[in-house]
This record gives structure tokens, C-alpha cells and sequence, in this order.
């Protein structure tokens, strides 16, 4: 802990002003060269699905924030194909959600809703990035934190446990292709609620 | 989205920090005049404090009969598992542990020494009392606890007000022979007195205006200042029908609650939190604040 942290803790400030920290998308575009290294390397296919998760804010002005950010994703669609849908899931996540088989037009697709985000302020609510990839069956996915600037990837087995094993070697095979957080108690779980299912279903 | 950071909260805590410290250097430097064995007796308080410092969260959960859940230990669990990781991921801070305490006392409190070590505890009074929004809330302000890392430095903050009140309660044992001065033992329980009382009126200025800050962080987090104040209201209105017995019980624990159990001998002034009416209305300011900034 530096000295600023200490400081920022004594005043009892930390929480409300690491919640606000803007977002970091510099690193999200390391995912495109990812998907064929996945591809390549290991036999993961994309799942075809991609997903933005947010928290949301309780005023009008956020509201008008979504809204903007499905009218981008409508024109974009009209020109990439990439369908979209927008849920609230049990847990109480908000997600944007893509679907489309060409794993480039995802991170697009991905980067312009968290930059309309961005742009309007809101950046510090977005939580994550998560792209969805399979093999024989196995799920795994890279997830982007916005807060630290940083993949981290998740393989979920069943709803509430990881297949450690494979997240080390995802994170060993694209270290140094991707910005993998350093830490990993910050590696948080998003579990499917259904065994088969993703994470934003 | 950013809310105008509340000055005047921040000044009023360092001026209590400051004056606290002030108040503990005269102290020492009184101790270290009067008494001969300082240095065993700072090593012996020293390695007390590390212990208390090291094993609070144990202790924390242990009193209130708590224990920490899994993922996968029912229903319960996993929505607080759930609402606990992604509030984290919010507020940037590993995920602490989760624990539940069987009570119907709707509460909640933070532990821990570090934000590594952290837990949160809520009852199961709490889960029954409120909806999912309002119980985000009160989670987000236990995560801002931790964030804020409130039990560190209370625990810093209380140290040497301790020593004052062992010094009070315990100090005629030392008889007059074994300190430097001559001076009668009564002239160091006296001081340790004045310096005790100071002392603990600012702990809990302190104390209630790291609540404020937490409230703060809660809104921030959550982006829903409303509620955590439908939260507070709500708990405050359910506490005061709580039979007496539960509040004996766990008064001790009243620093790390979210709202502290009521009693009526205590007045404002000792009281570990603010009242429910001005915490709910300067969420009211934030809640203002975010609609029309």
C-alpha cells in the first residue's frame, strides 16, 4: 500500500473514488490476434458470442446513456450483421450482448458500446468484456476488466466451479499476446446459472 | 458519473485524526515521564494489538455466531456470492468473504485486517427484511468499510485509548515505588482518565463520520443512493422493535454494524453512528445531485 493509498484511506475515500475510476479499453483490442492464437494453439473455437457487462446508475441521464448505446449497435448491425440484445440476468447484471461468426466484428462491436459509455462519462460502470470461446464441449472465455485495463480468463466447469488447469494455460499460452492481470484475486467468477449455459444467459 | 466530493466531511475527519494524534503524543510523553517499564509495557501492548489486529475477523464472526458460506451452500449464499463479486469488481477490491449470521436482527458488518483477508457478514434477518436493491446497498457500504480499510484504522485510532482505560482500571497495582518520579500512582491514573474521556468522544467522532464516508462509498458503488437509504430506514424501523435480550447480546459489536443497536442512555455524542434521518438525507443530496448536475 503506497502512501497515497494510505492517505486516501485515512480520509475514508477510497471507496468512492476507486468506484469512479474511468475505464481502461486501451488493452481490449489484443482480443482480435487472440482469437487466432486460441484458434491455432489450442483448438478453441469462438463461441460466436461476445457480451458487455455494466452496472447500471439510478438516473435518467444513464438511461439515456443505454439507450444511445443500442441505436449505435442497431446501425452497426445493419452493417456488420452482429445482432445484439440487452438483459438484466438473475444475478442483477446488466449485459449488452453479441452474437456474430466473425470474431473481429465482436471486439468491434464491443469496443464502440464501452467507447459511447466512455464518452458520455460512464466508463467507471463498466465491469467487463467477456468473449466466448469452446472446444468439444468446454467453455472458456477471456474476460476484460475495464477497472484494471486487464484479460483475465475464466473457465467455468458446471455453475460454481473452475477448471483451474485450463485457465493456467490459457493465461501461460497468450501471456504477452494479451495484458493478463497480474493478480489474481481480481480474477472474479461471472458463473453461467445453467451448466451449459454463458454467463450472460 | 462523479458526485462533488464532500469537503467538509473530509476536513471534519482529518481535524479529529489530527487532534487524536495530538492527544496521544502528549500522552505518551506522559507515560514515558511517569512510568520506569515503559518499553516492556509498549511491547506487551504492542504484541496485544497485533493480536487483536490479526485475529479481529475470527473473533468478529465467532460473537455473532456467524459462519462463512460457499458458493454452492444454498439459495442464500449464492445471490450474496453473486451481489458480493460483482460490488467488488465495482468498488476494484478482491472479493472479500462472504458469511451469513441465523438471526433475525437484520444486520450487517465488515471484517478484517487487510482487504485480503476481508469478510462480509449479514443475517439472515436481513435477507428477509429487504429487497435486492436495498440489500446491495447495505453490502456496498460493508465493501466501502473494507475499502476504506475502517477497521485498520480504528484499530490504530483506538490503541492508545486503550492503554488510558487499562492504566485507569488497573494502574493502582503498580503501587507508587516503580515509577521515576516519585510521583503518587493517582497522578497517572488521573491523567490516563482526562486523556481516556478525550480520547473517546473523538473515536467516535470518527467513528461516525467514516459511516458517512462509507454511505458515500455505497452510493457511488451502487449508483443508487435511494437504496441504501430505503435500506437504513427500513433496518432503523425494524430495530427498534427488537426484544432486549439480542441487544445485550451484541452491543459490543456496534462499530462494524450498519446501523448500531439503540440504547437509550447514550446520547449523540457517544454513539458509534450518525442518526438514520441525516445519513438518509445526505443520500437524498446525492440522490438530488445525480438528476440534476
Amino acid at each position: 500500500m503506497g502512501l497515497f493509498d494510505s492517505f486516501r484511506a485515512m480520509l475514508g475515500i477510497s471507496a468512492e473514488s476507486d468506484a469512479t475510476t474511468k475505464a481502461d479499453p486501451e488493452d481490449l483490442f489484443g482480443m482480435s490476434t487472440a482469437y487466432l492464437t486460441m484458434e491455432a494453439d489450442l483448438r478453441f473455437d469462438s463461441a460466436d458470442e461476445a457480451a458487455l457487462c455494466f452496472s447500471s446508475v439510478d438516473s435518467t441521464d444513464f438511461a439515456d446513456t443505454v439507450d444511445a448505446v443500442e441505436d449505435i449497435l442497431t446501425a452497426g448491425s445493419e452493417e456488420t450483421g452482429t445482432e445484439f440484445s440487452r438483459h438484466t440476468d438473475g444475478h442483477g447484471y446488466n449485459w449488452v450482448v453479441l452474437a456474430d461468426d466473425d470474431p473481429e466484428d465482436l471486439v468491434t462491436s464491443v469496443h464502440f458500446a464501452a467507447d459511447e459509455f466512455i464518452e458520455r462519462g460512464y466508463g467507471s460502470r463498466l465491469l467487463a468484456a467477456l468473449f466466448g470461446f469452446e472446444r468439444d464441449g468446454d467453455r472458456a472465455y477471456w474476460i476484460y476488466s475495464f477497472r484494471r485495463g486487464a484479460y483475465y480468463p475464466f473457465a467455468p466447469q458446471g455453475t460454481s466451479t473452475r477448471n483451474q488447469s485450463l485457465e493456467f494455460k490459457l493465461e501461460s499460452v497468450l501471456d504477452g499476446e494479451l495484458e493478463i492481470e497480474g493478480d489474481e484475486s481480481y480474477w472474479y467468477p461471472l458463473w453461467p446459472s445453467t451448466p451449459n449455459g454463458h454467463p450472460w444467459d | 458519473m462523479n458526485w462533488k466530493p464532500d469537503w467538509g466531511l473530509r476536513g471534519r475527519m482529518a481535524l479529529t485524526m489530527f487532534l487524536l494524534f495530538a492527544l496521544y503524543i502528549v500522552f505518551a510523553g506522559l507515560l514515558a515521564w511517569y512510568f520506569d517499564g515503559l518499553f516492556i509495557m509498549a511491547g506487551f501492548m504492542g504484541v496485544f494489538l497485533f493480536a487483536q489486529f490479526f485475529f479481529s475477523d475470527k473473533i468478529a464472526l465467532y460473537s455473532m455466531g456467524a459462519s462463512v458460506v460457499d458458493e454452492d451452500d444454498g439459495p442464500q449464499a449464492r445471490k450474496l456470492h453473486a451481489m458480493v463479486g460483482r460490488l467488488s469488481q465495482q468498488a476494484d477490491l478482491p472479493k472479500p468473504k462472504v458469511a451469513i449470521a441465523d438471526t433475525r436482527v437484520p444486520n450487517a458488518f465488515a471484517t478484517g485486517r487487510s482487504q485480503k483477508s476481508s469478510a462480509v457478514c449479514v443475517t439472515t434477518g436481513l435477507m428477509e427484511t429487504l429487497d435486492d436493491d436495498e440489500l446491495e446497498g447495505v453490502i456496498a457500504h460493508e465493501l466501502a468499510h473494507v475499502k476504506n480499510r475502517d477497521v485498520m484504522v480504528m484499530t490504530i485510532a483506538s490503541f492508545l485509548s486503550s492503554i488510558a482505560f487499562l492504566i485507569v482500571r488497573w494502574g493502582w497495582l503498580f503501587g507508587g515505588d516503580d515509577n521515576r518520579q516519585n510521583a503518587p500512582v493517582i497522578v497517572a491514573i488521573i491523567a490516563s482518565l482526562v486523556v481516556w474521556i478525550i480520547s473517546y468522544l473523538l473515536i467516535r467522532a470518527l467513528s461516525r463520520y467514516r459511516e458517512y464516508a462509507a454511505d458515500r462509498g455505497a452510493a457511488v458503488i451502487t449508483g443508487r443512493p435511494s437504496a441504501l437509504a430505503s435500506a437504513l430506514l427500513k433496518i432503523s424501523g425494524r430495530m427498534d422493535n427488537v426484544p432486549k435480550r439480542d441487544m445485550r447480546d451484541t452491543s459490543e459489536m456496534n462499530a462494524f454494524f450498519i446501523i448500531p443497536i439503540k440504547s437509550d442512555f447514550i446520547g449523540r455524542l457517544f454513539s458509534t453512528h450518525p442518526s438514520t434521518e441525516n445519513r438518509v438525507e445526505r443520500l437524498r443530496d446525492m440522490e438530488r445531485e445525480m438528476e440534476t448536475a
